[in-house]
């Protein structure tokens, strides 16, 4: 006969197990890249900047932003949905202060399930813009962009839904950097003449 | 001894560690303003005068001067801590990491900027707080740092969020110059 001791041992392991599965299947959906690794570039950068807005103060943004105003209002439907913005973002003095090991480990996490590579996007400014969205099905889960020439390293990363439209629309808000990012237009007949 | 006799026992503990946790929330602007005592080896200057009556001295500061002001104004309160004319050397990194350590249960981090060429560090932090919200800037420059704690209407609340670097330096400068005024 089991004892008390084994069977709760026995419930415990179990209940260990699928909290820790659960976990896991909520971060494969989840499009909150880790972006802790760049940290240590703050000590090397001659400016850096982090922004985080969290789910927490997303839901106080959506409280704040009144109705009445329509420059508030088109930013509340703007941020309806998303679930946090991130940004870091760094600035060099010299080239070489960070390494393509550092770039790898954001690119790695947007190999991940989920994550595409946007190609018609375009920047005003130089160096390399890389969009990417997270799809959920259909649905867009997530956005990350990732910027970076010789002296400047910028990852934002965008939790929920969004399209390219409000990523125009959110730089310079929000602690959003301006990227430049322009979406290309659809090209009609008189442009493919 | 009684049941009873344990139950009023366990009623005062619980109420002592309920006034504890209360004061612990409180009383992060003096825990900030002792960390950076502590870890740059200076001292603060005491505000009383703003403390105690700031906010009547900024709304009259307000009303006089018009303009951005009126952000102080309406924030409810401030507290403020000025150290001037002392030297903050020290691993910025290092002090961030203590600093988000320390405020990271009761505050959300808003935005942190640090810059290694002006050796100039900015902290937003805030949290929800009634009706209004609790915003705690804290600049730290070679020579100078302060601390401000004001509560924000919802309204200056969706300011700050809009353009957190901009409107946290108008903030400090605001409580600042009012000081001085």
């Amino acid at each position: 006969m089991k004892s008390v001791f084994q069977t709760r041992l026995g419930a415990l392991v179990m209940a260990t197990f699928l909290i820790a599965s659960a976990a896991v299947a909520a971060r494969a959906q989840d499009s909150k890249l880790q972006l802790s690794a760049l940290d240590h570039l703050a000590s090397k950068a001659s400016e850096s900047v982090d922004v985080n807005i969290d789910e927490r103060l997303m839901r106080l943004a959506s409280k704040v932003f009144s109705e009445k105003d329509a420059d508030e209002r088109e930013i509340k439907q703007l941020v309806a949905g998303i679930k946090g913005i991130y940004v870091k973002s760094f600035e060099f003095e010299s080239d070489g202060q960070y390494s393509a090991a550092d770039v790898e480990s954001i690119r790695t996490q947007l190999r991940g399930p989920g994550w595409t590579r946007l190609v018609n996007v375009t920047s005003k400014k130089e160096g390399n813009v890389e969009v990417y969205l997270l799809m959920n099905g259909e649905q867009v889960g997530g956005l990350a962009v990732l910027s970076h020439d010789d002296r400047e390293l910028t990852v934002v990363n965008i939790v929920g839904p969004v399209d390219l439209e409000k990523l125009a629309k959110l730089e310079g808000q929000f602690g959003v950097p301006d990227l430049g990012i322009e979406t290309a237009k659809p090209k009609t007949k008189n442009d493919e003449k | 001894m009684s049941t009873n006799h344990f139950k009023r026992i366990a009623a005062v503990l619980l109420l002592f560690s309920l006034a504890s946790m209360v004061q612990a929330k409180g009383d992060d602007f003096n825990s900030v303003v002792r960390m950076i005592e502590q870890f740059y080896g200076v001292k603060h200057e005491g505000i009383p005068f703003l403390a105690k009556a700031g906010m009547k001295a900024a709304r009259t500061a307000a009303r006089i001067k018009g303009g951005t002001a009126r952000q102080i104004a309406e924030a409810g309160s401030i507290k403020l801590a000025v150290f001037e004319d002392q030297a903050f050397a020290g691993e910025f990194t290092k002090f961030r990491s203590t600093l988000n350590a320390a405020l990271n249960e009761s505050w959300l981090p808003l935005v942190q900027t640090l810059s290694a060429t002006t050796a100039e560090q900015t902290y937003i932090f805030t949290r929800e707080a009634g009706e209004k919200f609790n915003v705690l800037l804290i600049t730290i420059e070679q020579r100078e740092a302060t601390v401000v704690q004001v509560n924000l209407s919802p309204k200056n609340f969706a300011r700050l969020l809009k353009d957190p670097e901009g409107t946290g330096k108008a903030l400090t400068e605001e409580a600042t110059i009012i000081d001085q005024e």
